[in-house]
């Protein structure tokens, strides 16, 4: 059954008075519990799929599903809601919020999806973590910890509330090579053990051969399609 | 949450969240402590006016107030003894007195300054007015003695003191001139700068005889055992002495009341413009706050924070700022206000040379006590700071998650 959806996506973007076309007639089925990358050269592509699938932004034409739901038309607080409830992101940049601890960080999406008791919330937040290997760092905030640390955060944040699908634009950019490494094999270590859905975006063939489907862009158009 | 991670947002930059609170501080401190003090000169200023000049209402011949100015002596009472016999057994008055309030001009042979002269009865005068308590050096009147009390600052232009004497000229009812020499009997110090700057005052039975006014007075004046039903006794008054006409100690100074309300008007659009620059930094520093938080905001956003959040974290960080802002300023302008209530400021030195600018007050300038101010401007302060930080929260709730996230 596919967690995510598009059918005959065409998304535009307007640059000045021109309209730049980003996605050309897109149609991908991501089944639940796949782990997903979505790969191609910068201005593929990529970030706009994942942005769609992420209910971030509107396709310009077609459908986007999130389980069975089409979001393509929906308003922005219904797709804030979707988000809420099915969707877990990991940034390039973390985006942890500064000014809260990790455990803080982590606790902010069942704040805002008003998920458990305070006690069972500590309880998930703290197994969650301990997951992501960084149990003992709960009380620091963002600034007092490694980037791959903040990564291990940002991970835990996004699968707290047992999303249908976490997705990743470009996850291990801002890391250097082993610390990215060690972040795809929780990430995939996660997929196994959750099934929850993965689909990040790169365009590191390291990253790449972590991917247990491979989905390849170019000018706005699927260009190959492999499960590995 | 919202409020825990408001409360840390604010401190992200200390100082600049600092200035803005310290404006909100400064600008309500300031409201308070000029506010007390205004309200202080006013109610100071009304006192003086009811305690030395008119009582809470007067009886004047009717036509006087219009030619007020020149204290005109043939617009006079011919026969105030019967309405005075009358008013000292109505049940709602607790004194009554009469004067005349002359012209004069006040020399010692070498200088020559103008001055009004008011002739007191000193047998009753006291029943309405405080000028025997306020003598500073020298005695009262002991009976009708041809002497003269004098303003204190008035006695100091001259350099005259007690036991001194003075020429007062003046012209009588009938405009003919008329000179005395008077021995100056005490000094009047009661920090009304009509009295102080300017006051001759002699005894009424001295008054009636140099001005020819016969048994005639200018005005009776009345003080009430209950100012507040004054309204009520004014109109029954009226009634009562038909050909006469009645006002109160508002109506009476009412330029007084017109000039401290025209201060106030003022000294409140200068204050008003004080506080609205104060929050102009309020929403200014939210935008900032906002522009500079745009890539978390779009986490926010991913997250599935709605709008509705988004601008109620940030005008609840410009309420909290609002908060310590208005509690800092309250308990500031608190602090001021003690020593203003109980110690004043001495305007002495600079009272003398600018005048009469309508405050009957010579030195010490005194606040009061004002607790609908203070609540007023600890609410204003939460509630002004929570509104204007709701543009910049709707600027910051309205960026798309994707351009946010964009940005660096």
């Amino acid at each position: 059954m596919p967690a995510v959806k598009m059918e005959k996506v065409i998304k535009n973007y307007r640059v000045g008075r021109v309209e730049v076309p980003a996605l050309r007639g897109v149609s991908i089925s991501i089944e639940e519990g796949d782990f997903a990358s979505i790969a191609g050269p910068s201005g593929s592509g990529k970030t706009t799929m994942l942005n769609l699938f992420g209910c971030l932004d509107k396709p310009t034409e077609g459908r986007v599903y999130i389980g069975e739901q089409n979001v393509a038309r929906l308003s922005s607080n219904k797709l804030a809601d979707v988000r809420n409830h099915n969707l877990g992101f990991v940034f390039q940049t973390f985006n942890l919020i500064p000014v809260l601890t990790a455990f803080e960080n982590v606790e902010f999406p069942l704040i805002l999806l008003k998920k458990g008791k305070p006690r069972e919330r500590k309880e998930s937040i703290m197994n969650i973590l301990t997951q992501v290997g960084i149990g003992e760092l709960a009380n620091r905030k963002p600034m007092e910890m490694s980037g791959g640390q903040q990564q291990r955060v940002a991970i835990a944040r996004a699968l707290v509330k047992g999303p249908k699908v976490v997705l990743a634009d470009e996850p291990t950019a801002n890391l250097d090579s082993v610390t990215g490494e060690s972040i795809l094999k929780l990430m995939l270590e996660m997929n196994q053990r959750t099934k929850t859905t993965f689909i990040f975006s790169t365009h590191d063939p390291m990253v790449m051969s972590y991917a247990r489907r491979l989905i390849k862009v170019h000018d706005g158009q699927i260009q190959s399609d492999e499960r590995m | 949450m919202l409020l825990k991670l408001a409360f840390r947002n604010i401190f992200r930059h200390f100082t600049r969240t600092f200035l803005t609170f310290l404006a909100i501080a400064l600008g309500l401190a300031m409201l308070i402590w000029i506010d007390s003090l205004l309200t202080g000169i006013d109610q100071d200023s009304f006192e003086k006016i009811i305690n030395y000049e008119t009582g809470h209402i007067k009886i004047l011949d009717r036509g006087y107030r219009e030619d007020e100015e020149n204290l005109p002596l043939d617009k006079s009472i011919e026969k105030p003894d019967s309405i005075i016999e009358k008013l000292k057994e109505d049940p709602d008055v607790a004194g009554v007195t009469s004067r005349i309030n002359f012209r004069v001009m006040l020399s010692d042979g070498v200088d020559q300054y103008p001055a009004v002269g008011i002739a007191i009865n000193p047998a009753d005068d006291e029943s309405v007015f405080l000028l025997r308590e306020s003598i500073d050096k020298g005695v009262f009147f002991m009976g009708d003695e041809e002497a003269m009390l004098l303003g204190e600052a008035l006695a100091e232009d001259f350099r005259v003191g007690v036991g001194d004497y003075l020429t007062v000229l003046t012209r009588t009812k009938y405009d003919t001139y008329q000179a005395i020499d008077l021995r100056i009997k005490g000094l009047l110090r009661t920090e009304d700068t009509k009295i102080d700057y300017a006051a001759v005052v002699i005894p009424l039975k001295l008054g009636q005889d140099s001005l020819d006014m016969g048994t005639g007075v200018t005005e009776i004046d009345i003080k009430l055992k209950d100012p507040s039903r004054i309204k009520e006794f004014r109109e029954r008054l009226a009634k009562e002495v038909p050909g006469l006409e009645v006002a109160t100690w508002k109506e009476l100074a009412a330029d007084v009341v017109a000039i401290a309300q025209a201060k106030r008007g003022g000294t409140s659009f200068v204050l008003f413009s004080v506080f609205i620059v104060a929050l102009i930094g309020i929403s200014n520093t939210i935008l900032l706050a906002a522009f500079e938080r745009t890539r978390e905001i779009g986490m926010m956003a991913a997250m599935g924070m709605r709008r509705g959040q988004i601008v109620r974290l940030f005008v609840l960080e410009g309420a909290m700022i609002g908060v310590f802002g208005s509690i800092t300023g309250c308990l500031l302008g608190i602090l001021l206000n003690i020593h203003l209530v109980n110690y004043g400021i001495d305007f002495g030195y600079v009272m003398r040379d600018i005048g009469d600018i309508g405050y009957r007050t010579t030195a010490v300038m005194r606040g009061v006590w004002n607790p609908t101010m203070i609540v007023t401007a600890f609410v204003a302060g939460i509630i002004i700071s929570a509104i204007t930080s709701i543009y910049p929260a709707r600027v910051a709730s309205r960026m798309e998650p994707t351009e946010a996230l964009r940005k660096a």
